[in-house]
């Protein structure tokens, strides 16, 4: 068989602005494609998606070239399989039990909802970007983080340099100098608050791998805090503000929520729209087959989990907000290992929390000027701001 | 060869063959069960795989550990004394043949 198709002509640019009419194309005419900008072969149909995340001894996480490791200063557990990746990942998991999420994390969320929404002025517009998704989100995950006394600047500024690192595929100067300087303001913080929190155990992150009986290494637990930092804030913070704009733009969708209560549809069509994660790699570790064409060992495929949440053989107008569409499985959580861990709390806390309670709070909710929302973003995507008027 | 029997919520019945080996979870991805979503893959890190053993198999099949019922917790569906998580139990020739009620929804 041959190599797939090779595409000269996806721009980085269009797929950063808005990369669905692409992903559209692709998942009509070349469904596994070798994009050169890139430098990745895309994998858009749902049905070749999952079975590549599903095989991890087929297709690594442990792709090497990326600016993640730089950014990170370390080899993180994103980028591992097997025992090693399950090993760093369990540490981290009693934080997220059922029983943390239910008792610990959920009364503290709901207080954190209420006082973030007590500071929101009624009748005039404001954007919910700068005064709560990014704010809430930051606050909740430096709670169970164990990071209490970083403030939501903080915790944005260093999640924000994370972010920026690891996409920083250019390799340019400016995003590491900047994620350099937050490793030197997070190691001090978490070196200062591990010795707290083994006097005064709890149920956070930081907590439980410094307290465990078996504890990995300080350096694999600073790099698993990392991770969450910076994975924690943009993907709560981004779908929350992707289904409030779904909600608002489409009101008789609102309208029957408000009386069904079926918060949690709006979140799962919120996720499966615009992934917040809308990418993964994967190095290839034989050389394998895809819809026939090969696929070499030493490849790395990228499975478009944005595009396999649109694919036509699954979702009928898989490009318009329906929260009260059949319910099908997205893959906004990815799926094998590397399940999203903090799938079951953004489910609680956006799904089950704040939804019902923003819309108790604020019945009639206005966006303003929809067509001024700027949607951004290749890897992670969500809008750049949200203009409502609260009353 | 080992078979699982799996019955859906309005009592539809298919009998799929079974790599001993396997696990429930596994068996019914391949013959597209679609009742299982099984969203983490296998590696209990979600409720997506819930099933119902039958009263009659569940000694020979076994119940749920500590961990596996923490995990229920975030089943969608009613978690009874019979519930599983299908990743967790594995086919062999002496359940071959079990019967598996499905829930009626998984997320």
């Amino acid at each position: 068989m041959a190599l797939a198709p090779l595409d000269d002509e996806i721009a980085i640019s269009e797929l950063i602005s808005n990369p669905y009419p692409i992903y559209k194309r692709l998942r009509a005419q070349t469904p596994v494609l070798r994009v050169k900008s890139i430098g990745r072969t895309f994998i858009t149909k749902a049905a070749d998606t999952r079975p590549i995340k599903d095989n991890p001894e087929l297709f690594s996480s442990n792709d090497p070239n990326t600016p993640m490791q730089r950014a990170f200063n370390a080899h993180t557990l994103m980028r591992k399989d097997g025992e090693d990746h399950m090993a760093e990942r369990k540490a981290m998991m009693p934080t997220f039990s059922p029983t943390n999420l239910k008792t610990v994390w959920s009364p503290a969320y709901e207080k954190l909802a209420h006082e973030y929404l007590d500071r929101l002025p009624r009748n005039e517009v404001i954007d919910l970007f700068p005064m709560l998704a990014g704010p809430l989100s930051a606050s909740i995950l430096s709670i169970i983080l164990g990071m209490p006394d970083a403030t939501d600047d903080d915790m944005q500024f260093w999640s924000q340099a994370l972010i920026d690192g690891a996409g920083n595929f250019a390799w340019a100067d400016e995003p590491f100098e900047r994620v350099d300087r937050a490793h030197i303001a997070m190691d001090t913080y978490i070196a200062k608050q591990a010795e707290i929190l083994k006097a005064e155990p709890d149920q956070s992150a930081l907590s439980v791998m410094v307290n465990a009986e078996n504890p990995i290494a300080y350096s694999q637990i600073v790099s698993n805090l990392k991770i969450a930092i910076g994975g924690g804030i943009n993907e709560p913070r981004d779908c929350m503000l992707t289904i409030l704009y779904g909600l608002l733009t489409n009101i008789d969708q609102l309208e029957e929520l408000k009386t069904s209560g079926n918060w949690s549809a709006a979140f799962e069509e919120g996720v499966r729209w615009v992934a917040p994660i809308q990418v993964s790699s994967r190095l290839v570790m034989q050389d394998t087959t895809i819809r026939g064409f090969d696929i070499p060992k030493g490849d790395v495929v990228m499975t478009i989990q944005a595009s396999a949440n649109h694919d036509e053989e699954l979702f009928e107008d898989g490009d318009k907000f329906n929260a009260l569409r059949k319910r099908t499985p997205h893959q906004s959580f990815g799926s094998g290992p590397h399940h999203c861990m903090g799938t079951h709390l953004a489910r609680l806390t956006i799904g089950k929390l704040l939804l019902p309670l923003i819309f108790e709070r604020f019945p009639n909710m206005e966006i303003v000027e929809p067509e001024n929302v700027k949607w951004w973003g290749f890897g992670f995507r969500g809008p750049l701001n949200l203009n409502v008027r609260l009353n | 060869m080992t078979e699982v029997i799996f019955v859906s919520a309005n009592g539809e019945k298919t009998t799929v063959e079974a790599n001993a080996g396997d696990t429930v979870m596994q068996t019914a991805l391949a013959a597209n069960i679609s009742d299982i979503i099984a969203e983490c893959g296998g590696a209990m890190m979600c409720a997506t795989c819930h099933v119902y053993v039958d009263d009659d198999w569940l000694e020979r099949v076994g119940k749920a550990d500590e961990d596996e019922l923490t995990m229920l917790d975030f089943a969608s569906s009613e978690v009874k004394p019979t519930s599983r998580l299908s990743c967790q139990i594995k086919v062999d020739d002496e359940n071959s043949g079990m019967i598996i009620h499905l829930p009626d929804s998984q997320l």
